[in-house]
């Protein structure tokens, strides 16, 4: 590689938001008579990224709502032994 | 059928058509920009929004090429049949993106003086430009808030921040002097085609500039835009577009471009 080139480098702190990828979960509906609906997630260091992702990624229905929320804040409610859990992208 | 616009006087209906024109030919070049600059993207989320906002921007400028194909523009010849002294781009993207936070910047003030010019239009009295300025204003929603948040990455780096004042001082007069002169006469509001003096509106995208780029110590008061001999106020734009990025935004071949 010439000297000048620059390597493309990835700072998981800056570009993921934290050594931990950062993922937010996102739901939409299509009208009002839906009901609001996990439709996938991703990865965003921050919320407006979160929000310009998601809109871009799950845009195959013309949504009338859509949410995200970071996986973060989704508390896991156990049923006996059994526990709820999020799957990531 | 007759629109508003259609029995505008010939001067204003002119200037009504020039100034969606170069709307229009400013979203195709930053639609080319998003669609050259999406491997510097920096995640597989990141490329499909900034697809996503490359295929926003074609849509709205084939929109607008629309509309001018039913007045005195030819759609064939707007997209395909047109040189490099034709297109009616803003000057700020002329010059090709130095860093990534050069091209946040970019696109950011560009998406921001397109939609400004566009807000200028929501109560136009023709119902398809009310429309498509509507729907700019949707969609730019989303690239704004793009830039956002890369605002806030950018913000908490010292260096990362340079580089962006940098970008501001380089650009942030070029996307003023879209505007135009201060003192030019607003032939399109006396009109009543444009809903606000463009004064008004070149006021209002400032305050936004400035607003968003509070956090990062710039002090855009006092910036004013200069006008070269060559400025064509019917393009909004200094000259030709260089032939390298012509090169890059035209049609390459009419047959498979459809």
């Amino acid at each position: 590689m010439s000297e000048t080139l620059r390597r493309k480098t990835f700072d998981p702190g800056r570009e993921r938001g934290g050594a931990v990828p950062k993922y937010y979960e996102v739901f939409a509906r299509k009208n009002s008579d839906d009901s609001l609906s996990h439709v996938g997630s991703v990865e965003a260091p921050n919320d407006d990224l979160a929000q310009v992702r998601a809109w871009y990624i799950y845009d195959q229905h013309h949504w009338t709502e859509m949410c995200v929320v970071p996986t973060e804040a989704i508390i896991p409610v156990r049923l006996g032994k059994h526990s709820t859990r999020i799957k990531m992208a | 059928m007759s629109t508003p616009v259609a029995t505008a006087e010939p001067a204003a209906r002119t200037a009504l058509q020039n100034d969606l024109l170069c709307v229009a030919d400013t979203k195709l070049v930053l639609g080319n920009w998003f669609a050259e600059c999406v491997m510097n993207g920096k995640s597989l989320p990141d490329f499909a929004a900034m697809l996503g906002m490359c295929t926003a921007s074609y849509g709205q400028t084939r929109a607008i090429y629309h509309w001018l194909d039913t007045l005195d523009h030819s759609y064939g010849h707007l997209e395909h049949g047109r040189g490099r002294a034709e297109i009616r781009s803003m000057d700020l993207l002329d010059p090709a993106p130095e860093n990534w936070q050069d091209f946040i910047v970019s696109t950011w003030l560009a998406e921001q003086a397109t939609w400004s010019m566009a807000s200028g239009f929501l109560r136009n009295p023709d119902r398809t430009v009310a429309g498509i300025a509507r729907k700019i204003g949707e969609e730019a929603y989303f690239h704004l808030k793009y830039a956002a948040g890369w605002f806030r990455i950018i913000e908490a780096s010292d260096e990362e921040g340079e580089l962006l004042r940098a970008s501001v001082t380089r650009r942030f007069p070029l996307a003023l002097r879209w505007f135009g002169p201060l003192d030019a006469a607003d032939d399109l509001h006396a009109a009543g085609l444009r809903d606000d003096p463009l004064p008004d509106i070149r006021a209002g995208f400032v305050g936004e500039v400035r607003s968003a780029l509070k956090p990062f110590g710039v002090d855009a008061t006092g910036v004013e835009a200069t006008f070269e001999a060559d400025w064509r106020p019917d393009a909004r734009r200094t000259g030709p577009l260089p032939e390298r990025l012509f090169e890059v935004i035209r049609f390459k071949d009419q047959e498979i471009a459809r």
